[in-house]
């Protein structure tokens, strides 16, 4: 900003654009895990197999009943296949009777 | 990752969503854009990508579970909406440096000074398009916001463009909202950066450079409308460091690319307007993601088959992790894009080879041993389900991917010869060449005319299998 203060006054102008999103209000949470099926939602990468894997084990131990929809359900969340699996959320966990849902990986 | 989470929540089904350590900020700003600010998510501690299996199984029992079950069954906080300026509402008035000042401090400027975009000045920009300046051209991702012909001529007067400019700069934003092209992965890891090709008169009217220093800055307007894209990205799309933009070590945006239409009509092949599906002489900008490239020098012989071993094989060396864009996320979506100095143009050309001959060349030799593929996708990159001959008989790859079991056959570095995108450009009297990485279907690439209506072709990623398909 090397320019002298005797340049002027100017009145700029917001760059931005109004945001064409309103809020949307998250879904209602479960009471508990015990005996609810729950989604598994994977991009494929770092180590979200793994991860899953050890989520299993332990939500195991503390809900015996509790079930899973494997990533491999869904269907990869990132990439080419996105737009299209992402669309089939909604239709799919109603198909696979899903109660609550993870996504990962976000690294 | 979040978008998932949020098609979730949208079926009633509470989500929570895995983050890594140094994610957390960003999945705090893209929550925003999508409408869910309170959308929970479970911290891993670190990052997965460097811990032993044992480490990473620790950290997910001992303190991403516990996250993963609040999220799930315990009501968030609710929601706030935060309140913003008006779109033609002034938000700072006074000199030069007090006005440059704001921008900076309220991050709508690239820390470069900026010309304050008056009222004055965007009225002068929409003289040169007929076009509503309410119009919104599509609605970008992460923030969510509209690209409007307002809000492009405002980015446009910031960035030091002239008025005159405004038709290209209007065609930059609907490339850039258009669906294949995926601007919402503009702040991935790898941090590439937008190509844009010009072709057409326009070059030559608007004063485009397209010959010697082409990438260099120094021409106002390569060098005004490549930094246009990338305040266009900051302030409409909403890529900021350190918040939606996540590069790892990022670029700094490209001065625009002008195509030698001259001596591509010299030699008897078609400009990219045309491979892109345009008529030659249509004045188009073609945008693609790149994480980056080389320049290939000293480029010698006297045939084709003398010049262009080396080439191939420069254009292998620019490859590694994104051969995932090949066979992986985003299937048959690699792009690779090659600048060609008008001497080693005019070299080929003059033997007869066309266009499509040299990417015929490109595509039989610039190839990757199959066990190099595995290598790095399955072994390098922990990308755990790779592998060449299960894609192919799955039948989601190409026979040449999977001719033989040798792990030593050669195989094609994209799915098609066509997939090679060639530019003439640069130095008339230099003997190189530019190969630049791209990014796949995260920046895949689009063309539109440079005109006042919206004409679209159809997309090739439209034929890839597995590429985003959404229409125009």
């Amino acid at each position: 900003m090397a320019i002298s203060d005797a340049d002027g006054y100017y009145d700029a102008l917001w760059p931005r654009s109004p945001r064409q999103v309103q809020l949307k209000p998250l879904a209602k949470r479960l009471d508990t895990l015990e005996g609810k099926t729950i989604a598994q939602m994977w991009d494929y990468v770092f180590r979200g197999d793994e991860v899953y894997a050890a989520l299993e084990e332990g939500l195991k131990e503390r809900y015996p009943n509790i079930k899973w929809v494997s990533y491999k359900e869904i269907g990869n969340t990132h990439g080419g296949e996105e737009r299209e699996v992402v669309a089939s959320i909604a239709r799919r966990f109603k198909e696979l009777k899903v109660d609550a849902s993870i996504s990962g990986m976000g690294c | 990752v979040l978008r998932a989470s949020v098609a979730a929540e949208e079926a009633g089904v509470p989500s929570s969503t895995l983050v890594c350590e140094g994610f957390l900020g960003l999945a705090e700003s893209t929550s925003v854009g999508l409408g869910m600010p309170n959308i929970p998510v479970a911290a891993v501690p670190g990052h997965t990508g460097v811990q032993s299996k044992e480490e990473l199984r620790r950290n997910i029992l001992d303190v991403t579970m516990d996250n993963v079950i609040r999220n799930l069954v315990q009501e968030p906080q609710a929601a706030t909406e935060e309140s913003e300026p008006g779109a033609r509402d002034v938000i700072c008035g006074g000199t030069y440096d007090e006005v440059n000042r704001y921008f900076y401090e309220h991050e709508l400027s690239d820390g470069l000074p900026i010309v304050p975009p008056t009222q004055e000045r965007v009225e002068q920009f929409l003289k040169h398009c007929n076009r509503d300046s309410e119009e919104i051209i599509g609605i970008l991702l992460p923030d969510s916001r509209a690209a409007t012909i307002w809000s492009i001529a405002v980015n446009g007067v910031m960035a030091g463009c002239r008025p005159e400019y405004m038709p290209v700069l209007i065609a930059l934003v609907e490339a850039m909202a258009d669906p294949y092209y995926g601007v919402e992965h503009s702040g991935n890891t790898p941090g590439g950066e937008t190509l844009i090709v010009l072709n057409g008169p326009i070059v030559k009217a608007l004063e485009f450079n397209y010959t010697q220093g082409v990438m260099r800055d120094g021409f106002i307007a390569n060098t005004s409308v490549g930094r246009f894209w990338r305040l266009y990205l900051r302030n409409v799309a909403g890529f900021l460091p350190h918040k939606n933009d996540k590069a790892t070590f990022g670029n700094t945006w490209r001065v625009v690319v002008a195509e030698n239409e001259d001596v591509v009509k010299e030699i008897g092949w078609q400009p990219l307007s045309a491979d892109m599906g345009f008529a030659a002489g249509d004045n188009t900008v073609t945008i693609s993601r790149m994480t980056g490239g080389n320049h290939i020098s000293s480029i010698s012989g006297s045939t084709p088959e003398e010049m262009l071993p080396y080439l191939a094989d420069a254009v292998v060396r620019q490859y590694s992790w994104q051969i995932m864009f090949t066979v992986g996320q985003g299937m048959g979506t690699l792009r690779p894009v090659i600048l060609l100095s008008p001497l080693i143009a005019r070299a080929v050309g003059k033997w007869g080879w066309s266009k499509k001959d040299l990417q015929q060349y490109l595509y039989d030799h610039a190839r990757l041993p199959a066990h190099q593929w595995e290598r790095i996708l399955r072994d390098w990159t922990a990308k755990p389900i790779w592998n060449l001959e299960e894609e192919w008989r799955l039948g989601r790859i190409p026979k040449a991917f999977f001719e033989s079991d040798d792990p030593n056959r050669m195989v094609p570095l994209v799915w098609d010869p066509e997939d090679f995108m060639i530019v003439v450009t640069g130095d008339p009297a230099r003997n190189s060449a530019y190969v630049f990485a791209h990014n796949g279907v995260l920046g895949y690439p689009v063309a539109k005319k440079i005109q006042d209506t919206k004409v679209a072709p159809k997309s090739r990623a439209s034929q890839k299998k597995g590429a985003n398909v959404t229409a125009a």
